[in-house]
């Protein structure tokens, strides 16, 4: 047979549901609608003439570990003689036939301008190991393996991060501390002196590191410190998480229990539920709350007797925002 | 005066000897309550104080203190030292009384 292959995939379907089911992180989809099959097809092809032996062929698919030939004169494409037809002719004894009498001519195929998310949707379709790829004038210019999208996928991925982690260390010498994002958890356990202090310690100097202004760089450690503290001698122990970003300080200190009866009073000056031990090692004078919300341009505290209690301080790093 | 000047003013042996021991005192402050010392604002503060555990050190570096001196030869358990160190944080002991040091320190700065 020597009948042209027809041919399945047409621009129509371009617009059709999003191949990557929504899914995927959008530098990923933008790449995969963003590449064309062009860029990512192989070029140097291993093809043979109609009047070749299957033979010829099996020895190719040996020599080169390949699975699939294409049948090609002169740029046009005939046929492709699969792995299948190979077994087929070995069975039937027909090895040494020409091509053109087995290969498989029903075939589906993809045009180098199509988007890649095309052929992504296109394997999952048909199961096929791969898709010769022809131009605009229905010549053979490529052929288009799962491997193939995964080694391009994996370039222009390193190329995009590389190309976002110099645009953000660029946009950090710009705009100074204002773009920093930083986010921290610290499990706090209950009664807990000898690490008492190490999460906002360790937050001070990250800090001191990213160059913050020394008021603001007090405040947030003054504030984390506190929360801290009191996670240790009231709580029967929580998180305390912190994190920077859009030019404000967010410190949280999360606890399971027991929870505040009575929020207002906790909040007023020289309130405290703290026992001698805890005030022999210096804290406890109920000033805590109140010095974190001293410290802060937002504050806020929720808590219930019996269950937790959240408490979140916000202060804006912006020096400009100081007033 | 700096630190480390303050610290002959008081007799006080310096264990570690931090970032700020060179550093201008410009405040003191007395307590033994690290709750009132995170409401002081003021920077460059030496904080004389007879307790003694690694909040301490930990409070003097949240409120950027240039140095911490525990009064009345108080022994010092030795995590603190490993404290001073990692928070590179002066630290020093002395045998006055807090209020003797008080007295002596205002002396040796004179009227402000």
């Amino acid at each position: 047979m020597s009948a042209a292959p027809q041919t399945h995939a047409t621009a129509a379907t371009l617009g059709g549901t999003d191949p990557a089911g929504g899914h995927e992180p959008l530098v990923l989809l933008e790449l995969i609608q963003r590449l064309k099959v062009r860029d990512v097809m192989t070029t140097k092809l291993t093809t043979v003439s109609r009047a070749a032996p299957l033979r010829q062929v099996q020895e190719l698919m040996r020599k080169k570990k390949i699975s699939g030939v294409p049948v090609e004169e002169s740029g046009r494409f005939f046929g492709l003689v699969s792995i299948d037809d190979i077994i087929r002719a070995l069975g039937g004894g027909y090895i040494e036939d020409a091509c053109s009498r087995h290969m498989t001519t029903k075939l589906v195929v993809l045009e180098d301008d199509m988007p890649l998310s095309f052929a992504l949707r296109y394997f999952d379709r048909y199961h096929y190991g791969r898709f010769p790829v022809l131009n605009r004038d229905q010549r053979l210019v490529g052929i288009i393996c799962q491997r193939d999208i995964n080694r391009a996928l994996l370039v222009e991925l390193t190329r995009e991060l590389h190309r976002l982690e110099s645009s953000s260390a660029k946009n950090a010498e710009q705009d100074g501390t204002a773009s920093i994002y930083v986010l921290r958890e610290f499990p706090i356990c209950k009664y807990d002196f000898e690490n008492a202090g190490k999460a906002a310690n360790q937050i001070k100097q990250l800090l001191q590191e990213k160059k913050f202004p020394p008021k603001i760089i007090r405040r947030i450690a003054v504030a984390a410190y506190e929360l801290e503290i009191n996670l240790c001698v009231h709580s029967d122990g929580g998180v305390l998480s912190w994190q920077i970003s859009n030019g404000r300080a967010e410190i949280i200190a999360r606890d399971a229990g027991p929870g505040i009866e009575d929020v207002e009073w906790a909040c007023r000056d020289g309130t405290s539920t703290a026992n001698e031990w805890i005030r022999s090692l210096g804290f406890g004078a109920g000033m805590g709350l109140v010095n974190v919300k001293r410290v802060s341009d937002e504050f806020e505290i929720t808590s219930k007797k019996g269950s937790g209690t959240t408490v979140k301080s916000v202060i804006y790093t912006d020096v400009a925002e100081q007033g | 005066m700096t630190m480390i000047e303050v610290c002959e003013v008081v007799k006080a042996d310096v264990l570690v000897k931090g970032e700020g021991c060179q550093k201008t005192v410009l405040h003191v402050m007395a307590s033994d309550l690290m709750s009132d010392v995170l409401l002081v604002d003021e920077d460059d503060m030496l904080l004389l104080t007879s307790l003694a555990s690694d909040q301490v050190l930990r409070t003097a570096q949240i409120v950027g203190a240039v140095g911490v001196i525990v009064v009345n030869g108080k022994p010092l358990p030795s995590s603190m030292v490993n404290v001073a160190n990692d928070l590179r944080m002066t630290l020093a002991t002395s045998k006055f009384s807090k209020y003797d040091a008080c007295v002596a320190i205002h002396a040796a700065l004179g009227p402000t």
